[in-house]
């Protein structure tokens, strides 16, 4: 009959429910952990690490696209994770704001000090003192179909080693009919393309920034404007098919695996993914190569670090360096295909005769990392002036246009 | 006689045609009414259509016109997606809403009983400041919002994101919920006055079941507003636990590892157009009220 | 006896307007917390380099000096505007058209106006959630359908180019609002008396000039307020290009309130944001204020 009631008590409820407090406390050590979503073997170890001890992690997998907006608002509000599993050239960015635990101390005491992958070591260091270690390695290279190179009557055994010798190399592949493609990019990923693109660059001796980091060289190095004329060849010639231009990723290692692919850039990370859920492709690996030979490599991966304000600091470490230890390294990484961040762990016994393996895993040896805080900003943002260079540059074919462009917003960026 | 009969037979042909002419007009203005209608409802039909397909189906290249078999497997997909699942983000999008819908009846009733029926100084001044906020939306004022929430740790929190919603209902419900009040009659108040009750049992023992159209009207649109509001969510969330359901389905949209299972997100897309579907449907009449009412009337 | 009901009286008054004050108090608090403070903490912030966390420095006018070489916000704002100048009018001539066929109160006719209204309902989020999945090039009902009918030799990348892009969009958008606009025009047509139509069609008057003597006339304070709302919207807009293009392609879709948030929450530059931000609320006090005018010029 009241028809007041009814109100009040739904709004009593709610604004009971609304502050009710948001977990309950014990003294077990809980940590969380978050990770982009890239298939290291992260979940495995922290799965591993859950099982056989007393402290607990929670690991949250953010999209790779937002881990910099959702890592700043967490910093920003007090509440980051107390580990988080960082793309390697964030590193700067977030130990010079000063949101990442001094490790230098605890780093001093490892025996292998020396042997994690340098450039991940470089990318988690500030000013002389260590913020992050490797736990993730993934270099960039080419994977091609054997199967297609066989069919097309190419030479599996010598896979091409210049910018001419890719194009007709996918030429010849073209000839095989319709449903068959060439080459593979993901035009509508900023990351991607410094991962598989840049490379072309450097291991031809050129770059887009100046060794110091300090200015753009877009528009002075004619190598770049040469690398964007290479693929410009090949959206133009048709040898990649129409949806790659908008593909934001999903398929960066996707469409490679569904076989009538012939060649497309990739990572360590996708070895395993390939090997285990595509055992019927036949693929093999070469290093990216420069105009006129050469090679390079983007030495990609995450580094691990603490967050600044984390109440367990100790705890974390415990994690974080039994993650590097050969148990793990050897028994959840290589054995899973992952290439261990510890180079001597590289000869193990899982990755014996695999050459593809073995030919990914030096790639590092080429490996090159750019070392600057504005890095999301430049390259990884999908809104950045990166990827809408090699967009109008390559899909466009305004090169000229695409060069100022990018010059233009490269250099206002870097200046503040 | 016979020219009369004659004109009388030709007025009746003419009348006969002219209302030929208007049956005929009627059935082409319904003719496109159905059309335009499958229109509309395409986009909800189809996405119905695809979530209740396989999920290999709904993923098929190139996609099917009806599904060979009828499951609700993207709806079980969606109850464990991304390890917490749906239901979490159907409870923070609940909890919002309805903290919002609380806060605004509370306090669009308080304030509009007072715009109306009190004098005291300065209250055109505070009924404008209040107004203006119509004018300058929240997307404006978004950045100096994130440090305040931040600041007082209310960051991450479902109330702390409620209070944002509260803040831009209360003007459209202030404006309404005052209009109400004044269309209610002076004497039934004055009666209760002279009999000693005092103005907040006048106004909850009276006046509320006079007004209530109108806080059902704001309680629509305090539920909808903050039901499928995006921006604000997803800056002031950043725990995946607390994502509201429209930012959780721009998550499916991205994929986890890369793949974007579509089969579940359309489910997701199903689950959460229900809810403010459903309210709409049912209380049709109290939102158009507040649309003339809040729009037109001014 | 006599005096203390005058004592009472007195204090009756004052009580009331004591009274009517505490009513309010909620309200004008939380306008002030949330809506007044941070006005005014946004242009603080705005001459400040104010990053997401770090130290802040006072730098006076400079974020506003950037704003003018910054080559992307500019193209935002130019994006902005454009969007806005092709998204309004098909909004604005479809909501006529579904005003004028849902007008009269034939049988069914609720179940029409309802239909037409159910995107409104739907948030823009998840509209465009579901545009984006229609339109994709391998498993859109769109590209499906055009093959079926060998309209397309191949499927199409809609959201690829930036027109095809543009379009998409603003076919998802005039669903998704159009029954707003349908709704306020409704109400300013069932304002117009009949008698008006009647005597004009006694006089021989055909539905053109019906439409240019009567409707449009008596409507154009209706018709003004569905406009300012309906630029407003598309001015503010940035759920539909963060969701269906995330400001592809070649940055070509990037509203300003998308570039604010960008520079705010992920290049971490709060108080150039702030700046932009602005600027945004000049152009809306700017549209406002047209607004104002229009609707109050014949009174």
């Amino acid at each position: 009959m009241n028809s007041r009631k009814p109100l009040l008590l739904v709004l009593a409820f709610v604004l009971v429910i609304g502050s009710l407090p948001l977990a309950a406390q014990d003294d077990q050590i809980n940590m969380t952990m978050w990770v982009r979503s890239i298939p290291f073997q992260t979940q495995a170890m922290v799965d591993e690490w859950n099982a056989n001890n007393d402290s607990q992690i929670e690991l949250t997998v953010i999209p790779s696209a937002e881990f910099v907006t959702k890592m700043g608002a967490a910093i920003a509000a007090g509440e980051p994770p107390d580990i988080a599993s960082i793309d390697l050239i964030y590193t700067p960015a977030f130990s010079a704001a000063g949101q990442l635990v001094d490790i230098t101390e605890f780093v001093r005491e490892l025996p292998y000090a020396d042997s994690l992958t340098p450039a991940h070591m470089e990318l988690g260091m500030y000013e002389g003192r260590n913020y992050a270690v490797p736990t993730g390695v993934d270099g960039s290279f080419i994977v091609y179909n054997i199967d297609l190179f066989e069919q097309a009557g190419l030479d599996p055994d010598n896979p091409p080693s210049t910018w001419d010798e890719m194009l007709d190399a996918m030429r010849a592949i073209n000839a095989l009919g319709d449903e068959i493609y060439r080459y593979w990019f993901s035009m509508n990923c900023a990351g991607c393309n410094a991962f598989t693109f840049l490379p072309f660059i450097w291991a031809s001796g050129g770059d887009v920034l100046s060794d110091d980091y300090a200015e753009a060289t877009i528009t002075s190095d004619p190598i770049v404007r040469d690398a964007l004329a290479f693929y410009n060849t090949i959206w133009e010639e048709g040898l990649v098919p129409e949806g790659a231009s908008i593909d934001n990723g999903a398929n960066f290692v996707n469409a490679f695996a569904a076989g009538n692919i012939g060649m497309a850039g990739m990572g360590n990370f996708a070895i395993p993914l390939f090997t285990n859920d595509h055992p019927d492709l036949n693929f093999g690996v070469f290093h990216i190569p420069g105009k006129e030979g050469g090679a390079a490599s983007f030495g990609g991966g995450d580094v691990i670090a603490i967050a600044s304000g984390s109440e367990h600091v100790e705890e974390a470490w415990r994690f974080i360096e039994w993650t590097m230890s050969d148990e793990a390294q050897i028994e959840i990484y290589a054995a899973n295909g992952q290439i261990p961040v510890r180079l001597e762990l590289v000869d193990n016994p899982y990755f014996e005769g695999d050459d593809r393996q073995m030919t990914a895993a030096s790639a590092l040896a080429v490996g090159f990392t750019p070392y600057t805080v504005v890095y999301n900003d430049l390259f990884n943002d999908p809104n950045g002036p990166w990827l809408e260079m090699l967009q109008i540059a390559i899909l466009d074919g305004d090169i000229d246009g695409a060069l100022e462009l990018g010059q233009e917003r490269f250099t206002q960026i870097m200046e503040g | 006689m016979s020219a009369t009969a004659l004109d009388a037979q030709a007025k009746r042909s003419q009348q006969e045609i002219r209302r030929l002419r208007r049956r005929a007009l009627l059935t082409l203005r319904y003719v496109v009414l159905v059309i335009v209608a499958i229109l509309f409802l395409f986009p909800i039909f189809w996405s119905f259509i695809n979530s209740i397909k396989l999920p290999a189906e709904a993923v098929a290249v190139p996609p099917t016109y009806l599904p060979t078999e009828i499951s609700f497997e993207n709806y079980e997909e969606l109850t464990t997606y991304g390890k917490i699942g749906i239901a979490q983000h159907v409870y923070n999008s609940t909890v919002v809403a309805l903290i919002t819908v609380a806060g605004s009846i509370v306090l669009s009733t308080l304030g509009g009983y007072g715009f109306a029926r009190f004098n005291f100084p300065g209250k055109n001044v505070l009924f404008i400041m209040v107004l203006s906020t119509l004018m300058i939306p929240f997307q404006s004022i978004l950045i100096p919002l994130f440090v305040m929430i931040v600041q007082v740790d209310l960051h991450d929190t479902l109330f702390g994101l409620a209070l944002v919603y509260i803040t831009f209902q209360l003007p459209f419900g202030i404006f309404l919920m005052r209009n109400s009040f004044l269309a209610v009659p002076h004497e039934i108040e004055e009666s209760a006055l002279l009999d000693g009750c005092s103005s907040l049992s006048i106004l909850y023992r009276l006046m509320l079941r006079l007004v209530l159209p109108g806080i059902v009207t704001v309680a629509i649109y305090a539920f909808i507003n903050s039901w499928n509001e995006f921006l604000a969510a997803l800056i002031f969330m950043s725990d995946q636990d607390k994502f509201t359901l429209p930012v959780f389905l721009t998550t499916i949209r991205y994929g986890i590892w890369g793949d974007v299972n579509w089969g579940a997100l359309q489910a997701g897309v199903i689950v959460s157009i229900i809810p403010s579907l459903a309210i709409f449907l049912a209380l049709q009449r109290y939102y158009m009220d507040g649309l003339m009412g809040g729009a037109v009337k001014n | 006896m006599i005096g203390s009901i005058a004592l009472l009286n007195l204090s009756w008054q004052q009580r009331r307007k004591l009274t009517g004050l505490l009513f309010v108090t909620p309200t004008v608090a939380f306008v002030t917390v949330f809506f007044i403070i941070p006005l005014l903490m946004t242009a603080y912030m705005s001459l400040h380099d104010w990053p997401l966390f770090g130290e802040r420095a006072f730098t006076g006018l400079e974020n506003y000096q950037e704003l003018s070489k910054d080559r992307q916000y500019l193209k935002s704002l130019d994006f902005t505007f454009r969007y806005t100048a092709l998204v309004t009018p098909p909004i604005f001539i479809l909501g006529f058209i579904l005003a004028s066929l849902v007008r009269h109160n034939i049988r069914y006719i609720g179940i029409f106006r309802t239909i037409f209204f159910l995107p409104v309902v739907i948030g823009l989020g998840v509209s465009s959630l579901l545009w984006v999945w229609m339109v994709d090039d391998r498993i859109g009902i769109f590209n499906k359908i055009l093959l079926d009918l060998n309209l397309v030799p191949k499927a199409q990348l809609f959201l690829g180019r930036p027109n095809t892009a543009m379009n998409v969009i603003i076919l998802s958008v005039v669903w998704k609002t159009v029954g707003f606009t349908m709704i306020l025009l409704l109400a300013g047509l069932q304002a117009i008396p009949d008698e008006l139509y009647e005597s004009a069609e006694v006089d021989g008057a055909g539905y053109f000039r019906k439409l240019f003597y009567i409707t449009l006339p008596l409507m154009r304070r209706t018709i003004a307020l569905a406009l300012v709302l309906s630029v407003i919207g598309s001015v503010l807009s940035f759920d539909q290009f963060y969701i269906m293009t995330r400001g592809g392609p070649r940055n070509s879709t990037i509203s300003i309130v998308f570039w604010i948030f960008n520079n705010s929450f992920t290049y971490f530059k709060m108080g150039y944001g702030a700046a932009m931000s602005i600027v945004l609320l000049g152009i809306l006090v700017a549209l406002t204020g047209l607004q104002l005018y229009v609707l109050r010029e014949k009174e």
